[in-house]
Order: structure tokens, then sequence, then C-alpha cells
């Protein structure tokens, strides 16, 4: 840092409020991109396992294994491969929801509870239908609560891929680590953090909209 | 004309299918039937084992027993959660193998002791879950849904739109039943279904359990462990012991009044000469004249509701100097008078005497009322 460099420099902030948005839309959308596509192939792994059960160890495995890759290492295996792009970016943050998300799915239509899951196929429930209308709708609140450690954990994940061209607010700290201008990197960050806090505010939100039935007992008359 | 020259026999019996005595019950009839369970040493072990049984249209079947004698696994062969090793089970003759699980399972109402309740759906939802897997249309079920919860004591304007966990547990359970009741059932399968509720909730629950029984006519099959409940309950008890096979199926006056071997008669206890007693309701009995029709009046005696049973009245005979209690009716008038030597009677009487004509669809070993009509309303009980 050079020695009349200031902390913050507010001035930089407002001149770079339109580079500051873009950098916003670019990492909701990496997020989102990460969080959406990891969530479907997780719902398509359960799927799979409980049809054949036997693919739970591996695919657990598998996510599991995927989760200990380093970022960087990941990103410098890919590069050569699928380039500096959005795709490279997007591979590596989808693997690390997967080990979150198939867990959180797992869990959540487990928490089902036996006797409901008895009497939905003794009243003639296909299997389909037990799916869709009792387990799916009973699992939401565990599988928000994978989803809400997913988002906020790829949040962060995503200024990484700011070393591969991509990166969201990324891209202020690595300028900012870069250059020794501490308003890059601290612009960077703190939108980061309140963009997860946020993010995770959001999914609360969702939650409590979607599952009425686990607070309207409060509500009693 | 020729081409109902090969109908009549066919005629005949859908005529019979279709006005069975009770109305819309089905029959329900075990042959043979046989469970096995797979143990660890790779042996088998039979949860039900060779099981014959017959539950006529209306009929409410209690299946009792101690815990592990399969009478759960004999429910959940019915809809075919379960299937048999070997033998049959056939409703209204047709052999449930031969039929499609689901909607077979939409024709038979279901209710497990821990209720199932679909806690994200409110009692509406939850209460239309059949009808809406039928099709029905949407306003068809809402009628359907208020009248079954109008049926079985809950305000749908107060109940419709709220979730179970909002419910007590009694409403709860009650709201199981209307479930099962939804799409009527002819057939309608209770596993222990008021054993998790206290007792005085569980007395009201089965009371309100047999008038619906009665109004709607289903025929039910009942598991319970508790004696007491299935004498109370059943036109029919089947006491099934370890190994899934079956000690004994009587009425239940015959059950207490001749048990088949020791093994049911310390099953049903040592006090089933009591509990013969809770079978006969003393309006039903021909009790003596009230007292003080010579204008004398008696010494005061213990006076007992003409709808209580007999056992109620032997215990306020004995709490009686006399010996004798005082019968009163729905609106507190002395009606007559009841005592030890005829409660004794009763006992004496051969186990059939109870039994009403196969027509009865009570069936729950009523004697003939007779006499003591003229004594209405002569004294006050106060």
């Amino acid at each position: 840092m050079t020695p009349n460099e200031p902390l913050l420099r507010w001035e930089w902030i407002l001149d770079h409020a339109d580079e500051i948005w873009q950098r916003l839309l670019e990492h909701v959308t990496l997020t989102v991109l990460a969080v959406g596509i990891g969530f479907a192939l997780s719902f398509v792994a359960v799927v799979l396992i409980r049809r054949y059960h036997y693919l739970r160890e591996p695919l657990t495995w598998l996510t599991g294994v995927l989760y200990t890759i380093p970022s960087l290492a990941l990103f410098a295996v890919l590069v050569p491969v699928t380039g500096l792009t959005r795709v490279t970016a997007e591979i590596g943050l989808v693997s690390y929801t997967l080990l979150i998300l198939i867990r959180s799915i797992l869990d959540g239509l487990l928490s089902v509870p036996a006797e409901v899951r008895e009497t939905a196929i003794g009243m003639g429930c296909t299997s389909g239908q037990l799916l869709w209308r009792v387990e799916i709708p009973l699992a939401v609140p565990v599988v928000i609560g994978g989803l809400r450690v997913a988002t906020v954990t790829t949040i962060g994940l995503v200024t990484v891929t700011a070393l591969i061209g991509q990166g969201g607010f990324g891209y202020f700290i690595l300028l900012g680590m870069q250059r020794f201008f501490s308003t890059a990197l601290i612009v960077g960050a703190t939108l980061s953090i309140l963009l997860a806090i946020l993010a995770d505010g959001l999914l609360v939100l969702a939650q409590h909209w979607t599952t009425p039935w686990t607070w309207e007992r409060r509500r009693q008359a | 004309m020729n081409p109902s020259s090969s109908l009549p026999s066919l005629s005949s019996d859908v005529s019979l299918e279709s006005s069975p005595p009770q109305g819309r019950g089905a029959a329900v009839e075990f042959r043979h039937v046989t469970v096995c369970y797979g143990s660890d040493r790779g042996g088998v072990t039979a949860a039900v084992n060779d099981l014959s049984l017959r539950v006529s249209p209306g009929e409410i079947c209690v299946l009792v027993g101690p815990s592990g004698c399969g009478k759960t696994s004999t429910l959940r062969l019915v809809n075919r959660l379960l299937t048999p090793a070997s033998g049959q089970v056939l409703i209204d003759n047709q052999d449930v193998a031969s039929l499609d699980p689901v909607p077979l399972r939409r024709r038979i109402g279901y209710v497990i002791q821990q209720i199932g309740l679909f806690p994200h759906q409110t009692i509406a939802e939850n209460v239309g879950t059949v009808p809406r897997l039928l099709k029905w249309p949407a306003d068809r079920i809402r009628r359907r849904v208020d009248e079954l919860l109008a049926l079985i004591g809950l305000d749908p304007a107060r109940v419709r739109d709220r979730y179970p966990a909002q419910l007590s547990g009694g409403e709860r359970q009650r709201v199981g039943v209307a479930r099962a009741l939804a799409a009527e059932p002819p057939l309608l399968l209770m596993d222990e279904p008021f054993a998790a509720v206290d007792p005085i909730v569980r007395e009201r629950l089965q009371d309100e359990f047999l008038r619906l029984q009665r109004a709607l006519g289903p025929t039910v099959l009942f598991v319970t462990h508790d004696v007491d409940e299935a004498i109370k309950l059943a036109t029919h008890v089947a006491v099934m012991r370890q190994g899934g096979r079956l000690a004994q199926y009587s009425p239940p006056a015959e059950l207490l009044a001749s048990p088949a071997d020791e093994y049911v008669a310390r099953f049903v206890g040592a006090d089933r000469t009591l509990k013969r007693l809770t079978l006969i309701t003393l309006g039903d009995l021909a009790w003596g004249p009230a007292p003080g029709d010579d204008g004398t009046q008696a010494a005061p005696m213990p006076a007992v509701s003409s709808a209580a049973n007999a056992r109620d009245a032997l215990a306020a005979v004995l709490a009686s100097p006399t010996r004798e209690a005082m019968v009163v009716d729905g609106r507190g008038r002395c009606v007559g008078v009841v005592t030890l030597n005829m409660i004794a009677a009763l006992l004496a009487a051969p186990a059939e005497a109870p039994q009403p004509p196969s027509g009865d669809p009570d069936g729950r070993g009523r004697l003939v009322r007779g006499g003591g009509a003229g004594a209405e309303g002569i004294c006050d009980s106060e």
C-alpha cells in the first residue's frame, strides 16, 4: 500500500458504480447457475439413489472427493481443457454444491415420518404421488436448509473464479491484491459478504412461505 | 328371448351382491393364509399361520392378541401392504392378489395408531385425500369434507383450514377416521386407532366410532391389544396367539362365556364374568316393577341409568344395603328396580341365549326387553 493511500476512497466507489453493478449481476448469475444446476443434478441423483440403492455409497464418495479438491487446483486442471470461461467456473462451483445438496435432499426425504408414508401408500397413492404430494413438500425445510449452506458457500467461492477471468466481486478483490489498492479489496469482500447474507435471508423467507404448516401452529385459536 | 337364457344365474348373483344385510359393507374372507418373515439364520418364521376367517358385510371383526401375534400383519394383507406366502384373501369373493393394489386401496379405509395425517396439508385437504385421488369434482369433495367433519363432531368452519398440528390428539384421531371414510369405502381397516389417546377420550371415540359404523355400515377389521376394547366394539372377536394362529373366533358374549382353551381364558382375563355384564345394556333387561306402587316408599336406593350396562348396575346393587338399585330413564324418572338376583340370573343364562338372530346388525348380546314398561313415570328419582 502506498503511504498516502486512504483505506477507502469513496470517489472511486462512486466512479465505478456501473462496474460494481455489472460485477453484482455476474456474481449473482454465477451463483444462481451453480446452485440451480447443482440442485437439478442432485435431485436426479437422489431419484436414482432411491431406485437403485447401491448407488448411494459411490455417489456420496464421489461428491465427497469433489468437495475436497482445492478450487485452485481444480481450475488449473480445467483451464487447459475448457479455457478461461464461465464453463470452467461453473464446473468447479457446481461440483462443490453436490455434496451438500444430495445430502440434504436425501435427509429431507428421510425426515418424512414413517406413518405418513404408510398411510399415503395405504390410501392408494402411487409412488409418484407419494413423492410429489407427500415426501417432497415435507422435505422442503431440510432441503432449504441445504440450499442455504450451498448458496452461501458458492457466493464465497465465486470470488475465487476471478483468477480465471470470472469472479463477480472477486474481480475487485483480485484487483486490490494485485495493485495494493485497499478500496477495491474492501468493496469486493464487503459486497460479497452482504450478498451472502441477503441470499440467506431470502431463502429463509422462501422457507417460511412454502411451509406454513411449520409455523401456523403458533396461531392456535 | 335367446340372449337372456344364459343370464339367470348371473343376475341372481348380482342381486345378492347388491343388497348385503347392512347396505354397503364388503365381505372379507381369509383362506388358509400364511405370512412368513425371513430370519437372520436364513429360516422363516410365520407371522400369520394358516389363518381362515370370514367377516360378513357390515360386521366389526376385532383382531386381538399380544404383540407379535400377527394381527397387524393380518390387517395389512387386506390392502396388499403385505403379500401372503400362501393362501388367499378375498373381498366380496375376489382374490385381492388379482386386483391392482392402487385402486383396491382407494376403496378401503385405513387408520393406524399414529394416524399419519399429512402435516403439510390442511384438515380439509387431509380428509379429501382419497376423493382427490379418485378425481372427484372439487365442489363434491368440499361438500363431502364438511359433511364428514360435522359427522365426527368437529365444526367444519373452525377446523377446515387448520393444520393437523393445531388440533388436539383426540381431534386428530377423529380426522384420521373421517379421512378413512371420505370416499365411502365398503371396508375399513383400523390398526389400534385409539391406543394413543387417554382413556376418557378413547371411550368417547369408541362410542362415536360405533355410531358412525352403524350409520354408514362399512365392514370393519379392527386391531387392538385391549380385550375390553375388543369386547365393546366387536360383532366377532378373533383372538390370536403367538406365531400368528387363531385361537378363537366368536361373538364377544360367547368368547367370555366359553373360552375355547386355557390361553383364551387367560387372555380375556379372570374377570371375564364381569366383562360379560358390560355387553348387556340395562335398558334391554326385564327389570322389576318400580317401588312405591302401593304407596310405601322403599328405603333410598342408588340410581342407575337405563343406558348403563349390567356391570355398572351390579356395582350400584352391591353398594346398596337392600341389594337393589333404581333404574332411571334419560329424564331421571324411575322406571324400575334391578336386583342382585336378576344380575346373577343373567350370568346363569347359556352363552347362546344373548346371541341375536343373524339379521340383527347389532349382534352385541342383548336380552329381550320385557316388563317394566308399565312402571314408567310412576315415581321420581329425586
